[in-house]
């Protein structure tokens, strides 16, 4: 009896889950910092805004 | 009066360490040193999951029983040996956090969940897919398989706890502290097939002792053992370094890194 295919499905989930086990960390840490150049980019822009005289404009 | 010994060199090599695991705790130096060794973790397990990989599928004897189906073991056995060896990790790590209060633990703690339910998840399927040719059925009700997937609802309990708190501090704590009590379900896991009679097989492969598995077909496992070690060494940091930039997001440490990186 061949057992090809119940090795070849085994093996199969076991690279799935080590592909997904790689990936998801990559894409969590590009989130965060993809996010934190954001917050930098909105820092740097409030600090480059000129500052007003106080009196809303009309 | 007398005066202090000098310190010898085991002293000196203590205190080194120890001030090394305290730099560690401090989130940036964990950011750099994350981002430098994960790679390397990776790349470490690389040849050895190809030659484990080579030998388990090429270079080893079909079981005589078996057949080729026993080939399942070499992926089955280590991630099965895995999912116990990052439970138990996690629990450690949690209850360090408990009592120290050191947040580079509970990150790590929290990172091990994820991984160890990629690992149980990998063992119960090649497991169910072994069992069907040589038990005939794809699942059983028996002891060692039940307790496994315990352990599986274990993980996603403590994943599922962390992520529904939104203080990360006490739901790393909630999270962790279920992790410590599970931590009771390992050795009714290690010795359900001792303990009840079981379809799965009794122990084959000892650490010390005589393992009744030839010699032939041992190689590969350790191959694939110390594979999955360092590819979860890999897994931890970069899973552990998104956390930790996560919970540090606007620290002026994060600004400056990606300031500098520009």
């Amino acid at each position: 009896m061949s057992y090809f295919k119940y090795v070849a499905l085994a093996y199969g989930v076991f690279f799935v889950v080590m592909a997904w086990d790689f990936i998801i960390p990559r894409l969590q840490l590009r989130q965060q910092l993809r996010a934190a150049r954001h917050r930098l980019a909105r820092a740097q822009r409030a600090d480059a805004a000129p500052a007003g005289n106080g009196e809303l404009d009309r | 009066m007398r005066q202090l010994p000098y310190p010898s060199t085991s002293n000196r090599m203590f205190k080194a360490l120890a001030g090394w695991f305290h730099k560690l705790g401090s989130p940036p130096y964990f950011d750099a040193f994350a981002a430098r060794w994960s790679p390397w973790c990776y790349l470490a397990s690389l040849p050895l999951f190809a030659l484990g990989l080579w030998q388990a599928l090429a270079v080893v004897p079909a079981d005589y029983q078996q057949g080729d189906s026993f080939r399942i073991l070499y992926i089955h056995v280590p991630t099965a040996w895995m999912s116990l060896f990052v439970f138990g990790l996690m629990a450690f790590y949690s209850a360090i956090a408990l009592v120290w209060r050191i947040k580079l633990c509970e990150i790590l703690a929290m990172a091990c969940a994820p991984i160890g339910a990629a690992f149980t998840l990998v063992t119960l399927l090649t497991g169910s897919i072994w069992g069907k040719p040589m038990w005939g059925t794809w699942w059983d009700w028996d002891p060692r398989l039940t307790t496994e997937l315990i352990l599986l609802f274990l993980y996603l309990g403590v994943m599922g706890l962390y992520g529904a708190i939104d203080d990360r501090r006490a739901a790393a704590r909630a999270a962790g502290l279920l992790a410590i009590v599970g931590v009771v379900l390992l050795p009714v896991i290690r010795y359900s097939v001792v303990w009840w009679n079981s379809l799965h097989q009794g122990q084959t492969i000892r650490l010390f002792g005589e393992s009744s598995m030839d010699s032939s077909m041992v190689l590969p496992l350790w191959l694939m053992v110390f594979a999955t070690k360092f590819w979860f060494a890999g897994s931890l940091l970069a899973r552990a370094r998104a956390d930790n930039l996560r919970r540090e997001a606007g620290k002026a440490w994060v600004r400056e890194r990606l300031e500098g990186a520009r």
